[in-house]
Parts: C-alpha cells; structure tokens; sequence
C-alpha cells in the first residue's frame, strides 16, 4: 500500500507532477514498462496472456484551491479547483504554490457577524489566506496568481482499521493500480494513472483515444454518506461493506452484465462488495466508454467519507476489497477460453 | 427506603413562587426541625439547616421557589394582566389555569390574534371569573403572584406534577437529613430561594456558609422524550452527576467524588450535560474565592410545565447518593 | 522563548473547566520568574513576584480556550458534541480533533459529501447539532476509550507564518499569557516594589469565572487584564486594530481612566508603539469581575489584536506580544515610582 505517500503528495488538477514523479519513480522500480502521453497520464502496461485489451484507470489529481488575486495588504485570494463545498475551508491550513508556503483559510470573526450572516455559509469569494505578510509585495514575493494551494492534513491510521488523508480520492485508486501493476499477473492491462479528472476528467479521454480499450476498470475513491442522520437510502457507500460497484452516475450506465458478472466474480472469490446507491457525481468511465466505438466499463470504488475536503476517510478493509475484486476480474477477463 | 408520596404531593402543591416562599419555607422547617442542629434563615429568606460537625464543610442547595406568573394590572371586569416570574414563554401559557396563594384561581386566555402573529405575555390575560367588580377589587392586586393549577399524581414508578422543579429536589435533602450519617462532617442543607430568576438565594448562602465543597440539586432534562432534547439523560437511569451546564463546569474532582460514591454504594447513575439553563451550582462555586463544586439532578421530563414527570426510584438513588457525599 | 512556550500550550488543551490537566505546563515556564504559585478552587493559576511595599498589581489572562464536550456516543463510532464556550460550528468542519479520554483518541469532523448536498443546503451554515466527530471504532470499541463529558480540540500543530506571525489553535487567550510571561521576565530585571500577581484565569470562555475567584483572593489594588482583540483582516470595519502595531489600549465605560493615561504616557515616553479602541459599556473580557471584586478594583485593558478568533487558526504577531510584555513591566516600574494614590484618587 503506498497511500501514506501517495496521500502527502499535491496534485490539484493540472499540477500532478509530484504524484506523477513519485509513480514514475515506483514503476521504474518494479520493472514496468510505461510513457507519459501529451496531457500528462502515466500509462503504464502490465504485459501477460491477453484476449482483449483492458484499461484500468485511476486519476492522480486532487481538489484544491488556485490563486487568483493577492490584495493590497497581502492576503490572497483564490478559487476551488473541483467540486469543493465552501464550508469545509473555513480555518485550515495550507500550503501555497511549489514552495509551499505555509498559510491558514481566514474569514470575519464570527463576533462580528450580522445575525444573518451567521446562518449562511460564507462564500468563496469572502474567503482568503493569509501568509502572515503584511503587503502585496511581500506576498508576490513568495506566492504568484495560479499558484496551487493544497491542504495540510496529514495521513493517520485510527478507529477500527481506517485511515485519514486527505486526496484518498483518488489517491487509494492510485495506490491499488500501483499494488496491480506491481504484482506482475500473468494478464495483459493498461494501467492509466490519468490527469484532470476532478475538472471534467480530461485525461481519460485522450488515453483511452490512444488505448482503444474493450474494457475498462475504474478505480476510484467514492462518495460515502453513512453518518448519524443520513437516511439508510441516502448513504451512497457505507464504510467498510467492501468494494462499492457502480451501476450508474451522472457520466455512465455501466455495463449490467459486465456488473453481474463482476458481483458473481467477487462472491465465487469471497470477496465484500456492496453496491453505490446514488446516481449522483461521475468518473472516467465517463469518456472511456464513450470514445471511439466505445468500451465496456465497470467501477470498483473505495468508499470514503467526507469526500473533496481535507479529511477523507477510508477502510483499510474496503482498499484491500477493492484491490483483490480489480486483480480478480483482470484474471477472469484474460483467462483462456 | 420507600417513596414517601405524601410528602411530595405536599411539597408539590404548596404554593411559594420565586419571591414569595413563606410557605414552602414554613412547611420545610416543620419537616426539619427536629432533625438539625441549627436551622437559620438569612436575609434573602434561605432555610440553612446544619448538622454539626467538627469535619470539613460540605453544603448540599435545593432551590425551594416555583415558577409562576405576577400580576401587573387589575382590570375590575375581572382580567388579569400579568409578567413571567422565571422562564416561562407566552405561546406555552394560554388555555392553562392558575392558581393563587388562597385557592382563588383563572384560566388565562388571548386577546384576538391575527393570522400567525405572534403570541407575547401583553396580548394574554387571566380571565378571574367573575363579574363583579367588589369581588375582583377585594381579591386581586398588583404583585400578587400566581402558579400552575395541577393535580398530583402517580403511577407505581412515576410522578406527574407541578414544581417538581424543584421540590423534588427539596424532598432529596429533607429525606436525606431525617437519615442524616454518622459522620464528623460540618454538613449544611440549604432551601434556596430565588433559583428561578438567576440563582439568586444560593448566592448570599453561599457566602454565608463558606463550605469546602458544594452539592447542589436539581432536576434536569432528559432525552429520553419524543419532544427533541438530545441528551443522554434518561428516567429510571438513576440519579444524574452533572458534568457541565451555562451555569457550572462541574469540579472534576467533585465529579469524580460522586462518580466513586455511586460505583462504591451500589446507586445507579447517569452523566448529565444540560445545554440550557443552570442552576444553584453557578453562583456558589463562584463564591469568595471559589468553591469545588458539583450537582446531583433527577432526571425529569417536560420541566417547567403543569406536567413534570419523574422516576421515583432516580429519586431514591439521588438521596442515597446525597447521603454517601454527607457522610464521605 | 515566548513561542516555544506558545507551541506548547497551544499543542495541549486548556478547556474551561480542565485547564488543571496541563497546568504544570505553565508552573514549567512562570517558576523561573517568581516567588510562589496558588491556586484558587476552580481551576486559575496565580504566580506571585514578591514585593517590598504592601501594594499589590494583577495581571490577569485566561488559560482557558473554548472546546467541545462528548454528549453522546453513537453507533459505528459518532460522537455528538456540544461546546465548552462560544464555538463558531462552520470553523469545526472537516477538521482533525483530538478526544481527551481515558487516551487520546483521534477523530474528524465530517461532512456530507458536496455531490448529494443540495445547493441550498450549502448555502446555511452548518450548527452543532448537525455535526459528529467520527473515531472509526465500533460503538462498542469507543465505548472502552471515551465517556459521555469527556472533552475534544481541533488538533492543530501551531504554524509560523512568514516573518513573527504565527497561527495557532487558542491563542486567544495564551497570547496573553505570553505576554504575562515577557512582563514576568522584565521585572525580573528591572526593580519593582509592589507585589506582582500573574493571574492565569479559568474558564473565561464560559463566564468570566476564574477571574471572579482569582480576583477575590489575591484582593489587589490594581488589575491589568490582558485578552486579544479583533486584528483586520478583509471585510472587517476600519476600526479594527492591525497586527504588529503594539497592543490595543482600551477606553471605556468600565476602565479606570487615569491608569490608562498613565499606561499611555509610559508608553510614549519609551516609545512603545500602541493603538487605541474605545468600548463603551461591557467589554466581555476578564475586566468584568476583576473590576467589581470586593471592593472594587480599577483596571485597564490591554489587547493582543488576533485574526480568525475563536478559529482553529487564530493568528497572531509575536511582535505584539514582546512590546506589550515589556510596555506592563516598564509601566508597573513607573507606578512604583509615582503616588499611587493621586493616581487612583478621584
């Protein structure tokens, strides 16, 4: 498992190279064959028996903030990158740009909040860093418009078996491809390590363009709801079930045969699986079924509470799911006849 | 050690709203008077029972007012004008009836409201019954207070009535004085006044007493309703070791004390935090230069109602526990 | 030094009401610099530098900082919570806490996620009863870890920031006890007659409670309180004070004038730099009961300006805290020198 790595990494959409480098640099390691394509994915192949051509995918970028404006008295302001909920940003800290410069999320004293102001949610745009500088120079000194900024939530391992990061969507579909690839099956696959999926899964597109898959595997950090007051048919995922397969979202009808045979694959190998019960949000499985003459797909998530904020939380259970359903249906996809 | 329904029903119904406890007070020195040592009453009109002792000082505070209504303006057609003495809201208020100190009781009603607007205490009146402008004149005047008209009662378990909050709390101390311990503590059952309007009673007698630790009871709020509290508190969990209220961080040695007493004596507890509200603890653990304080509560449903419901075994387990605490 | 001092308080917790649990902390870095230590019954630290004069000087700041307190243990291992002083909800959201109970137990406060949220529902503030501290442990599991009044903190490492500007949890009030700690190290040097009490005050976030106490026993003839106030940041009226220019001099209703012109005029005098704030009635800081203890006692007030209050990221200047440290000492050096009683005399 490499997501303690994996996880401490920035990689806002568009900016990977630090996740990107640090999976070069693993697959180098384990001896597996790889090119980076003109968007910036890693593909690598994972050569063996093979009767059609498989691509498994994970996206390596994250949801974060991007400089925008840096104000006369130095405080920066920014935007989201990705879908992300302004009330998880009050009061953290982050790290701006490639030096990553420390800096913490401000807003108005809740002392000084009108009444009505303190039963909203306070906007992106009432939000700003501050770095502890105290002019606009000082501040262009050290941070630049469309700088990146990352959160600071370090990897724990707590609870019963679960882990805290931030980035483990998709980070822990990074982690489980890596373990795949590394275990060298005799199973001929594609593992795609794409870009720019939480701004419209951008990078997916273009390898599955290069790829001409038949079938797809996308690994993804999905959403989990099942906290105190959420209704059981509104909970999305529930930690800890086991691998959550996807019938459909806002990008795809995954495939219903290739589902029941991924549900009878897991049960004949003993393997937890549960089903995602919403239809909302969307992953590569968007383009890759749809480019060309179209794929197959199927989706094997991870589930992970609090998803698009700086504390995801998962089930060391659920990512070992998650890892041996992927490597069973690669095996049973290039089994012989 | 039985319920002694009795004497809580006459607690209950004794008529002593914050201000105006004559009553309460007289019917609680007859309770108590042959059991203590000394029993005083300050300037505020606090009863300070004491049980000598040559020990360290500890003070047990049940506040012994209710809430009620005072009445403001005397209409001779017989409507009552009136203001809140303790919290009590103008939308809970109308289509109960009162009760004043000789029996002479009203059944408040609204003036004419429009659509949803809003029901304040200046649109309610208390509608005397009666006619005739002699009568209305000779029994009704500005200051006179008035409380809850209910009827006491019981099931083989629970409690319904009227000012449990806090005579429930008064009959914890009485018991537990009539079986006071053998012990070398200096031990002071104060019946405070004036809770009910900002723990005013605890303040003077606080001062006044100095202890070295300080136990005050009260009822508190359960969870356990379908009304929406959400707290853990429970009738029938036993009696409740406050850890905090807006009035009190419990003192967590005190919290530990009575935690250790409960396990040790075999008395089934709870841990209460109140979100709301506060009690006798605030004002004395702030007195001179502070005191080490905590709380006992009993557990009690609609508080500050006609209809307070209690667990009469909780109560049995509250006195057991003032009772390790007087003799520790 | 003073950061030092400042990273570790603000690493540990310090709620109302269990401020004792780390109090040795404090004794650590106050003993060097005075005579004694006591305590009064609910929880305030008072270190004392003995004098040669009958007069006696408080300064006081609370230790302790606003938290949250278990109310219920739930299933899958959810904590209700509530909180021990004012907490603003929307700054607990998806943040790391620590729960103080029979060990540390880590946990997140979490959130719905963004794609079944519905676009109104983001648009309100979140409250405390919509949220939950998750551990990961099975009810049961949590049940043997952690009990209902048990207390929690947003876990927050302390940052600095560029140039004396540091981030913390709770600086609001250990900045001022900082501030106490630079004014105990001056004096050292410098002489003083009077009698110097440090009164780190408890559970002020819930009251001003503490200070009633600590007030009544060390019965002082003159009371220097010391909090943070509002520092600017964008979006804040123009009255606000800004961060590193000297502490926050307060007039108003409450605050005995004369002392404050002399605090004022000793500062000029040594060129300390300061910013002024008028607060017309109550100033919702520890001068409340101080000033009304016994007999009375007349008091200034004195503030750290502090961004993002009662945030996990409370920001502050250390600068701020240096020149107020050593404006007290120097000004406490000069009442010693001056009739005390002109001064207090009306």
């Amino acid at each position: 498992m490499f997501l303690k790595e994996l996880t401490e990494l920035s990689g806002v959409s568009g900016c990977e190279y630090e996740v990107r480098n640090y999976i070069k640099d693993k697959l180098q390691s384990i001896g597996c064959e790889y090119y980076i394509d003109k968007l910036g994915n890693v593909i690598a192949h994972n050569k063996g028996r093979k009767n059609k051509t498989i691509m498994v995918a994970a996206h390596m970028d994250e949801v974060g903030l991007i400089v925008t404006y840096i104000d006369k008295d130095g405080f920066i302001k920014f935007q989201t990158v990705g879908g992300i909920d302004p009330r998880v940003l009050n009061s953290k800290v982050v790290l701006v740009g490639e030096n990553k410069i420390p800096g913490v999320i401000g807003s108005k004293a809740v002392h000084l909040m009108s009444k009505e102001e303190k039963g909203k949610s306070i906007p992106v745009d009432e939000l700003y860093i501050d770095i502890g500088t105290y002019s606009k120079s000082e501040t262009e000194k050290l941070v630049s418009i469309g700088d990146y900024i990352s959160f600071k939530s370090d990897y724990v391992e707590f609870g019963d078996d679960l882990i805290k990061a931030k980035a483990l969507d998709d980070r822990a579909g990074c982690s489980v491809l890596l373990e795949l690839l590394s275990m060298k099956l005799d199973a001929d696959f594609y593992g795609v390590f794409t870009v720019m999926e939480e701004v419209g899964c951008r990078g997916a597109q273009t390898a599955a363009f290069a790829l001409e898959p038949d079938y797809a595997i996308i690994l993804e950090g999905t959403i989990c709801a099942d906290m105190p007051e959420v209704k059981e048919h509104s909970k999305a995922t529930i930690i800890g079930k086991g691998a959550a397969l996807s019938l459909m979202d806002r990008s795809t009808i995954y495939d219903i045969e290739e589902v029941r045979k991924v549900e009878g694959i897991a049960s004949a190998n003993g393997i937890p699986y549960q089903f995602r019960t919403s239809s909302a949000g969307g992953n590569d499985a968007g383009p890759i079924h749809k480019t060309k003459e179209g794929a197959k797909a199927v989706a094997v998530s991870i589930p992970c509470r609090y998803i698009h904020s700086p504390v995801n939380v998962a089930s060391k259970n659920d990512y070992n799911s998650a890892l041996n359903l992927a490597k069973a249906i690669i095996l049973d996809n290039q089994k012989g006849e | 050690m039985n319920f002694n329904s009795k004497l809580m029903k006459n607690l209950s119904d004794c008529f002593s709203p914050s201000g105006r406890e004559q009553n309460i007070r007289e019917m609680i020195i007859n309770e108590i008077s042959d059991y203590a040592d000394e029993v005083n009453i300050d300037a505020l009109g606090n009863v300070i029972a004491r049980k000598k002792g040559n020990g360290k000082k500890v003070l047990f505070s049940a506040h012994m007012d209710q809430i009620g209504l005072i009445i403001t303006h005397v209409d001779e057609r017989g409507f009552l004008r009136f203001s809140n003495v303790g919290g009590l809201d103008a939308d809970e208020l109308i289509g109960l009836h009162m009760v004043f100190d000789k029996g002479l009781e009203g059944f408040i009603s609204s003036e004419e409201l429009e659509g949803k607007e809003k029901v304040t205490m200046s649109k309610l009146f208390l509608d005397v019954g009666s006619t005739s402008k002699d009568f209305v004149k000779a029994n009704f005047k500005v200051g006179d207070m008035c409380v809850f008209q209910a009827q006491y009662y019981e099931t083989p378990d629970c409690v319904k009535c009227k000012a449990a909050d806090n005579r429930i709390g008064c009959y914890v101390l009485i018991e537990a004085l009539k079986n006071h311990p053998a012990t070398e503590n200096d031990v002071y059952y104060v019946f405070s006044v004036q809770e009910e309007v900002g723990c005013r009673g605890a303040k003077t007698a606080g001062y006044i007493v100095n202890p070295d630790l300080a136990i005050a009871v009260d009822v508190t709020s359960t969870g356990d309703s379908e009304d929406g509290t959400k707290m853990d508190v429970k009738l029938g969990d036993g009696a409740a070791i406050k850890i905090m209220d807006k009035s009190v961080i419990a003192h967590p040695e005190v919290k530990e004390l009575l935690t250790d007493l409960a396990v040790e004596n075999n008395i089934k507890y709870q841990y209460e935090i109140l979100e709301f509200g506060g009690t006798d603890a605030g004002p004395i653990h702030l007195s001179r230069e502070g005191v080490k304080t905590g709380a006992i509560s009993i557990p009690t449903r609609n508080i500050h109602s006609s209809g307070e419901i209690f667990n009469k075994q909780d109560v049995i387990e509250c006195i057991r526990l003032v009772q390790a605490v007087a003799a520790k | 030094m003073l950061k030092e001092f400042l990273f570790e308080v603000c690493s540990n917790q310090f709620v109302s009401g269990f401020e004792h649990v780390n109090g040795d902390m404090l004794k650590k870095y106050f003993e060097p610099y005075t005579d004694s230590c006591s305590k009064d019954m609910i929880g305030s630290y008072i270190f004392k530098q003995d004098g040669i004069n009958n007069t006696k000087i408080m300064l006081a700041a609370h230790i302790d900082e606003i938290g949250l307190m278990v109310t219920r243990i739930l299933d899958n291992g959810f904590l209700s919570f509530t909180s021990v002083g004012g907490i603003n909800p929307s700054s607990l959201v998806a943040q790391d806490v620590t729960v103080y109970g029979r060990e540390n137990v880590f946990g997140v406060i979490g959130i719905k996620p963004p794609h079944v949220t519905p676009e109104e529902e983001r648009d309100k503030a979140l409250k405390l009863k919509d949220l939950y501290i998750d551990t990961g442990y099975s009810r049961e599991n949590l049940e043997k870890l952690v009990k209902v009044g048990d207390i929690a903190t947003v876990k927050r490492e302390p940052v600095s920031l560029q140039g004396t500007v540091i981030s913390a949890k709770a600086l609001d009030d250990k900045a001022c006890v900082a501030v106490m700690l630079e004014t105990a190290k001056e004096l050292r040097k410098l002489s003083h007659k009077s009698n110097i009490y440090y009164a780190a005050t408890a559970q002020e976030e819930t009251g001003c409670r503490g200070s009633v106490t600590a007030s009544y026993k060390v019965n002082p003839d003159i009371g220097i309180v010391l909090d943070v106030g509002f520092g600017t940041a964008p979006g804040m009226p123009p009255e606000i004070c800004a961060l590193g220019k000297g502490p926050i001099v307060s007039f108003g209703g409450r605050l005995n004038q004369k002392l404050t012109k002399k605090f004022i005029e000793v500062c000029k005098e040594y060129n300390y730099p300061m910013q002024y704030e008028a607060i017309p009635g109550g100033t919702g800081t520890d001068t409340e009961s101080v000033q009304i203890s016994r007999e009375g006692v007349p008091c200034i007030l004195l503030s750290i300006p502090l961004r993002y209050m009662h945030t996990s990221v409370e920001t502050i200047d250390m600068v701020d805290i240096e020149t107020t440290g050593k404006a007290i000492a120097r000004f406490i050096n000069e009442l010693d020198n001056s009739d005390l009683e002109e001064i207090l005399c009306f």
